[in-house]
């Protein structure tokens, strides 16, 4: 860490007056200009341009890689592989307007201030920072070139490829996001400008929180706020902001910004990037956000969401910043670590009410060590996302089995399989759990049934006590080998298939089976 | 997105007019008004029916919806150079594209009106126009440099981009000198001028500054405020050299001749 603060000690001020002295151009035709196309072997001090990543609004990012590393074959810390790869960010100058290149000048400070100063495995790392002299490439002279390590993609990208449902990893990218963002608000800073876009996603799948050019250290007497320049992402700016008073500081920008761009992150990630205020354009979202913000209306948070995200979605969307303030990136992240070690597995499984989650914890703890009730070889756990199709063939996976649970303590009681005591299994957890989506056979409290799969995100069902979850199972219909005294019909009958299997929700059981994911709902 | 707003003639000479805002996705219905049936925007004048219409804020923008069966109303943009929407009879909710509008009823003789100014409308970066705008990084204040009051910004903007002044904001009086050059602003009065700054400072930046301290008087009010306009407007990049460009040929006497630099921009 001290020695990232004396890379870019003094660096400052030479790139500032790199910027503003060349920025000086002609006025004439200087918006838009990014500077050419960098040519592949370009060196930018040890580091070497191989090919290009993206164009943005300030600038280009290519891919490079650190030449000394390969001359001298370290491998610097714990990075395996040939040479590191890292991200060069072209922030050109030439051409710009001196009020223009004043704007890039004070991104720049903020990057470099704020990359300089904070390391944390969730922040991503700004290695060098370098001001190009003359280069003999139009455009290139003055630029100024962000070294950064080198991402996979965005959660943006993930999001649009996402096809409308949650992302496999969704509870754990948004621990992680909550991890830097907890870390980044811990040291008095705040981002500024959270989206997934500015969410990047490296080789190992990890989560590193990019791009500080509006990141700013809080001031004020007790470090509640900051000022900004008056630059945002509409679709994840807090209610408050379309109404802030600006003046020559910027507008005032608190943690709970953050907090609040953090809630519709937590929507989109299980909803495939929506966003969680209607609207077709970010103007009609923008103006739900002030319907919502003064009482007008209320918020609709998918049902995709498990309980447990859809619970702190509405505590980092609270309309008031005054309230939002209760939830910091440091309280977020204790929810989500105390969840994660509470219920059955990380909270993306969640879809448990709290309460309930803490009765569970025993039995969670042994799910989590893969050896649940009847579970004979430890395969991966279904809600870790992994497993394929390994486990999904009945005539491979362990048998195992789960007990009928009626919330209904009257029906608990009776052993007569009184018919309003009998529970409906679903031919499609995907839809309305509605008389037709029932098969015929039904089950009664205490049955035990044998269990293929579980599938994490069905129609959340609530049961008459208020649990609430979104998972399912798919269990073997009872035959009448199963039992010693069967129900008359042990066979459904669909379009003249007979049906062996339907789906129970889990709020129709306590048991904790470990079974496998389901790959086809 | 903070809503439109709605200046309605005051009913007497010496009442001040009234003006009310509206919230995203709020409505106010106008007309003569009754005790079956009150509205929000009262229109006292005996030709204008009990219940006439409606306004409803959408998005960025606001709906009218005419229930008038026999009556087209007209909405006239002051700064269109003529340029006026119809909204037939029992049409409802036809959107209103203009940032200022005047909504005129007909009746006998002289018409009823009033103005709704809507300051939310989008514009796109000049730095990267295109795109989807909801998840880029953008200026979150955006301007219509085609409007009157992006002329008079420009022309309090002028001393300091020119560096002809670091300090000196132009006085109201000199920013009417100013643009009385331009075509469309030949009859530009002072009063104007003192409203689009107020517009400038309170709907559309939205300054912090001296009007928020109770202690400052009016005119080192007004004076403050217009300097906090002209130091945003710079400090944010919302006026550059080159909208210069905009503000007609400098004339003034005492002022040296026009050179090739002056319509170009600053250099």
């Amino acid at each position: 860490m001290n020695g990232a603060s004396e890379t870019y000690g003094g660096k400052y001020d030479e790139i500032v007056d790199g910027i503003t002295s060349r920025g000086t151009g002609t006025s004439a035709g200087a918006t838009g200009e990014t500077g050419g196309p960098v040519p592949p072997g370009f060196r930018v001090g040890r580091w070497e341009v191989t090919a290009p990543i993206a164009d943005g609004g300030w600038g280009r990012v290519y891919e490079g890689r650190d030449t000394r590393t390969e001359a001298t074959g370290e491998v610097a810390d714990g990075d395996t592989g040939d040479a590191r790869r890292v991200a060069l960010k072209f922030l050109a100058t030439s051409g710009l307007a001196p009020r223009q290149a004043e704007r890039l000048a004070e991104t720049v400070r903020r990057e470099i201030d704020f990359g300089s100063r904070a390391t944390h495995p969730r922040l991503m790392r700004l290695l060098d920072s370098v001001v190009l002299g003359d280069t003999g490439v139009p455009g290139l002279d003055g630029a100024v070139v962000l070294v950064m390590e080198r991402a996979e993609c965005s959660l943006q990208d993930l999001l649009d490829a996402s096809n409308g449902g949650p992302l496999p990893d969704a509870g754990r990218l948004l621990t992680e996001v909550c991890e830097g963002l907890a870390h980044l608000h811990g040291l008095g800073w705040v981002h500024g400008d959270l989206k997934p876009d500015n969410v990047l996603i490296m080789a190992d799948g990890s989560v590193r929180l990019s791009d500080f050019g509006l990141t700013v250290e809080l001031e004020g007497t007790r470090g509640t706020h900051g000022y900004i320049p008056p630059l945002g992402s509409p679709d994840y700016l807090p209610p408050e902001r379309w109404r802030a008073p600006l003046d020559e500081r910027g507008v005032r920008v608190r943690p709970s910004a953050d907090v609040w761009a953090l809630g519709v992150m937590i929507h989109q990630v299980f909803t495939g990037g929506a966003s969680p205020f209607p609207g077709a354009t970010s103007t009609a979202r923008a103006s739900a956000v002030q319907e919502y913000a003064e009482g007008r209306a209320p918020l609709r948070l998918h049902v995709m969401l498990p309980e447990f995200w859809r619970a702190l979605a509405a505590d980092c969307l609270l309309p008031a910043h005054t309230e939002r303030a209760a939830h910091t990136g440091e309280s977020l992240l204790a929810r989500v670590r105390a969840a994660d070690a509470h219920t059955d597995g990380p909270p993306t499984t969640g879809g448990r009410a709290r309460g309930r989650a803490a009765v569970l914890a025993a039995g969670a703890a042994l799910a989590l060590l893969g050896v649940g009730v009847g579970v004979g070889v430890g395969g991966a756990a279904w809600w870790q996302g992994g497993g394929g199709g390994s486990g999904d063939d009945p005539r491979t996976s362990p048998v195992a089995k789960l007990r009928v649970y009626n919330a209904d303590a009257k029906c608990r009681d009776r052993a007569d399989r009184h018919p309003l005591c009998g529970l409906g299994l679903a031919i499609d957890p995907a839809r309305p759990y509605v008389l037709d989506n029932v098969v015929a056979t039904r089950v009664w409290h205490g049955d035990v049934l044998t269990v293929e799969c579980g599938l994490e995100h069905g129609v959340p069902i609530t049961d008459e006590v208020g649990f609430r979850s979104s998972r399912w199972y798919r269990v073997r219909l009872p035959t009448t080998a199963d039992k010693d005294k069967g129900t008359d019909t042990s066979m459904d009958t669909d379009s003249g298939t007979v049906r062996a299997t339907a789906w129970l929700p889990d709020v129709r059981t306590r048991s904790r089976p470990g079974v496998p994911a389901c790959t086809t709902a | 997105m903070s809503g439109i707003l709605i200046h309605l003639p005051s009913e007497r000479r010496t009442e001040p007019a009234m003006t009310r805002r509206l919230g995203p996705g709020e409505a106010a219905r106008f007309g003569r008004g009754s005790k079956v049936r009150p509205v929000e925007l009262v229109l006292p004048d005996p030709a204008v029916s009990r219940l006439a219409g409606e306004i409803r804020v959408t998005e960025d923008h606001w709906q009218l919806s005419n229930f008038s069966t026999t009556h087209s109303y007209l909405v006239e943009n002051p700064e269109g150079a003529g340029e006026y929407l119809r909204i037939p009879p029992r049409r409802s909710g036809a959107p209103i594209p203009f940032e200022f509008a005047r909504v005129v009823l007909p009746t006998r003789g002289s018409t009823v009106s009033f103005q709704v100014f809507a300051p939310d409308h989008v514009y796109l970066d000049a730095d990267d126009p295109g795109g989807s705008w909801g998840t880029r990084t953008l200026n979150a204040y955006s301007l219509d440099e085609t409007a009157t009051y992006f002329l008079v910004l420009v022309a309090l903007c002028e001393p300091r981009l020119r560096d002809e002044s670091a300090v000196s904001v132009p006085t109201t009086p000199q920013v009417v000198e100013r643009l009385r050059g331009h075509p469309a602003l030949t009859r530009l009065t002072a009063r104007a001028v003192s409203s689009h700054i107020d517009y400038l400072a309170e709907q559309k930046l939205r300054v912090r500054g001296p009007q928020d301290r109770a202690d400052a008087g009016g005119g080192a009010r007004r004076t403050g405020k217009r300097e906090i306009v002209v130091g945003v407007a710079l400090r944010f990049g919302l006026v550059r050299e080159e909208h210069l460009a905009l503000l007609p040929p400098r004339t003034a006497p005492g002022l040296p001749l026009p050179d090739p630099a002056r319509s170009g921009g600053h250099r």
